[in-house]
C-alpha cells in the first residue's frame, strides 16, 4: 500500500513550518509509522539543523535528483527513531535545480518506501513552492494569528484549491497561538482566522519558548513529555492518523490555583 | 437604468441567470449550462454568446460549460464559428444539446459531443411567485433610506479622493471612455447600449486573496470576498456575503453604479473615478464583529456614499 504524501505549506516565512514538519515527522514515527521528511528548501536548508543531524549530511535531494547517488545513500536516519528518515535539500545549489516532474517521479518512489512522506516546503508562491506540491496528495498550511500570516495563508489555499485534482485535502495548523493576547483582544483567535480562511482546522499550537532551545539541540518539543506545543504536535499526527483527539484546552484562565502560586514564588518554572 | 435588468433567481440548488434571450444556469456538481435557445436567429445567439463569454478569464478559462441551443439550426461552419468563441476565452465544451437534426449533424461533423437525456432548464417557477430566494437589481431612487437619513445610518466613514484620471483601467475590459471628465451628460449618452447587453456574471464561490474577477456587466457573488481579493465591474457589484477586499464598479464612467453586501467591510471601495477606503482603524475580531446589516455604496454629488439596505 503506497503512502501519504503531505506537503506543509504557509506563503508567509517564519510560521512555523519546518518546525511542524520535524516535529509532526517525530510525532508520527513514535506512533510507529514509517516517516520521511524532505527538506524541499534548496539553498536555505533548515530541516537537517531542527533534527539534528546536520553533521551526519553526504547526499542530498539534489544529488538524487541528478542521478549522482541513490536514494537510499542520500536518507540520512533519525538518530533516535530508526523508522524515521531525512532527505536533506541542497545548501550550495538554489530552488531553479529541481522542477515538478523530477520532483513526481521522486514522491512516487518515496511513497513506496515509506508510509508517511512529509515535504517541507519553502515560503513564497513561485516555483520553489511549486515544486514542493508537485508530488503530494494532501497538505498542511500553517499560519500564526496575525494579519499578514492570514492574508498570505489565504492566497495558498486558493493556489491549492486551484489545484484540486493533485491535492485531494488541505488542512490548518494554527501556530503560535497566545491565550493571553487572544483573550485581551489583542490577538486573532482561531474563531477569526477560521471566519477567513475558512478550512478544516487540523491542530492549535501554542507559543512556546521551548521550541527555541529544541531548535538549538536538534531535538523537537514532540519527543519530549511535559512541553505543551509537543503536545500539540503529537495530537496533530494523531489527528492525520485518523484519530478523533479532542483540541488542547489553551485558555490561560484554567491554570490551577496551584501552578500560579508555583509560578509566583518561581515564574521562569513552566506549569 | 442603463442595464436591463437580470432577474437572478435560485430555486433550490439551481442558481439561474436569465437576461431576455439567454441564460445562465448553474447547479452543484453539474457545471454551468448555457442557454440559447430563446433566441430567434442563429446571428442572435451567437451575439449573446459572445458577450456572455467575453468575461474575465478566471471564470471562463478551463472550465467545462454546456451549451444548449434549443431549436436553432446550425450549418457545419455556424458550429465552428460558436466552438471559436468559446475555445478563445478559454471554455471547453462539454455537451451541445440541440434539438435540430441538422444541428446535430454539423455537431457530429466537428466532434462536439452531443448531449444526452434532458438539459439543465429554467425551474418553472413565476417570477413573482413566492417560493424562491429572489435578488432584485432595485434602482437606487426606492433605496429604503432617503439621501438625509443617509447620514446618520453611515456606520464608517470613508474619506473620498478622486482619483483624477480613472484608475488602472484593467486591459480585459475595453472601454469608450479615458478621461474622468465625463459628466452625467455623457453617462446618460452611453445610456441607450447597442444591444447585445451586457450579461451578468454570476459566481457561486469565495475569492480568496489574489484571486479577481473581472467583468464587462454586472457582477454577483455568492460568497465571500477576502481581502486581497479584487472585482472589476462595469456594472454593479452584488456581494451575498462578506465584501473585504477592494470592489471597483461602474468602471468605464457609469456613475449610477452601486456596490452592495451583506457585510461591508471592504479594503477599498472605487466607482468610476472615485475611490473611498476604510477607516484606519481596523478591527481583527472577524468572528466576532457586530453585524449591522446589508449596506450599500453608490456614488452621490460625487463621493462615496454608504447607506443601509434591506434585502427584500
Amino acid at each position: 500500500m503506497s503512502g501519504r504524501v503531505i506537503v506543509i505549506t504557509s506563503g508567509k516565512g517564519g510560521v512555523g513550518k519546518t518546525t511542524a514538519s520535524a516535529n509532526i515527522g517525530v510525532a508520527l514515527a513514535n506512533t510507529g509509522a514509517s516517516v520521511a521528511l524532505v527538506d524541499m528548501d534548496i539553498g536555505l536548508r533548515n530541516l537537517d539543523i531542527l533534527m539534528g543531524l546536520e553533521n551526519r549530511v553526504v547526499y542530498n535531494l539534489i544529488d538524487v535528483v541528478e542521478e549522482r547517488c541513490k536514494l537510499r545513500q542520500a536518507l540520512v536516519k533519525d538518530k533516535k527513531l530508526p523508522n524515521l528518515s531525512l532527505l536533506p535539500a541542497a545548501q550550495t545549489r538554489d530552488k531553479t535545480a529541481v522542477n515538478s516532474e523530477q520532483m513526481k517521479v521522486l514522491c512516487n518512489e518515496l511513497r513506496e518506501l515509506f508510509e508517511f512522506v512529509i515535504i517541507d516546503s519553502p515560503a513564497g508562491i513561485e516555483s520553489g513552492f511549486q515544486n514542493a506540491v508537485a508530488g503530494a496528495d494532501e497538505a498542511i498550511v500553517i499560519t500564526t494569528p496575525e494579519m499578514s500570516a492570514v492574508r498570505d495563508a489565504d492566497r495558498i489555499i486558493g493556489l491549492l484549491e486551484a489545484r484540486k485534482d493533485e491535492i485531494k485535502e488541505y488542512r490548518l495548523v494554527l501556530n503560535r497561538i497566545r491565550p493571553a493576547m487572544v483573550k485581551n483582544n489583542d490577538m486573532m483567535s482561531v474563531d477569526d482566522v477560521l471566519e477567513i480562511l475558512s478550512v478544516k482546522l487540523l491542530g492549535v499550537v501554542p507559543e512556546d519558548e521551548e521550541v527555541i532551545t529544541s531548535t538549538n539541540k536538534g531535538e523537537p518539543v514532540s519527543a519530549s513529555e511535559n512541553v505543551r506545543s509537543g503536545l500539540a504536535f503529537r495530537n496533530i499526527a494523531r489527528r492525520l492518523r485518523g484519530e478523533d483527539v479532542p483540541f488542547m484546552d489553551l485558555d490561560p484562565q484554567n491554570s490551577t490555583w496551584f501552578s500560579r502560586i508555583v509560578k509566583f514564588f518561581n515564574p521562569a518554572v513552566r506549569v | 437604468m442603463a442595464h436591463e435588468l437580470a432577474n437572478i433567481y435560485k430555486s433550490q440548488d439551481v442558481v439561474v441567470c436569465r437576461m431576455s434571450k439567454i441564460a445562465i444556469i448553474s447547479q452543484p456538481d453539474q457545471g454551468v449550462l448555457i442557454d440559447v435557445s430563446g433566441c430567434n436567429t442563429m446571428q442572435e445567439a451567437i451575439e449573446h454568446l459572445s458577450s456572455t463569454l467575453q468575461v474575465s478569464s478566471q471564470f471562463w478559462k478551463g472550465s467545462d460549460v454546456a451549451l444548449n441551443l434549443g431549436k436553432l439550426e446550425l450549418a457545419p461552419p455556424q458550429v465552428a464559428q460558436i466552438l471559436a468563441i468559446a475555445k478563445g476565452v478559454g471554455a471547453n465544451p462539454q455537451h451541445v444539446y440541440a434539438d435540430s437534426p441538422t444541428t446535430q449533424e454539423s455537431l457530429a461533423a466537428h466532434n462536439v459531443p452531443l448531449g444526452t437525456g434532458t438539459p439543465m432548464s429554467l425551474p418553472k417557477v413565476a417570477l413573482d411567485g413566492a417560493q424562491h430566494d429572489y435578488i432584485q437589481e432595485e434602482d437606487a431612487a426606492e433605496g429604503s433610506v432617503s439621501s438625509k437619513s443617509s447620514e446618520e445610518d453611515i456606520t464608517h466613514f470613508y474619506e473620498t479622493q478622486d482619483a483624477g484620471k480613472e484608475t488602472a483601467i484593467p486591459e480585459s475590459i475595453e472601454t469608450t471612455t479615458s478621461t474622468s471628465d465625463s459628466s452625467s451628460e455623457e453617462a446618460a449618452s452611453k445610456e441607450p447600449k447597442t444591444p447585445p447587453l451586457p450579461a451578468v456574471l454570476y459566481l457561486r464561490q469565495t475569492l480568496r486573496s489574489g484571486q479577481t474577477v473581472s467583468h464587462k456587466g454586472h457582477l454577483v457573488i455568492i460568497g465571500d470576498v477576502n481581502p486581497g481579493a479584487e472585482l472589476m465591474a462595469e456594472g454593479d457589484i452584488t456581494v451575498w456575503g462578506a465584501l473585504r477586499g477592494i470592489a471597483h464598479a461602474g468602471i468605464g464612467g457609469n456613475i449610477t453604479a452601486e456596490i452592495r453586501a451583506l457585510k461591508l467591510q471592504p479594503i477599498q471601495i472605487r466607482i468610476a473615478h472615485a475611490i473611498a477606503r476604510s477607516p484606519d482603524q481596523r478591527s481583527i475580531k472577524y468572528a466576532s464583529d457586530k453585524f449591522t446589516g446589508p449596506e450599500a455604496a453608490k456614488l452621490v454629488d460625487g463621493k462615496i456614499r454608504i447607506s443601509k439596505r434591506s434585502v427584500q
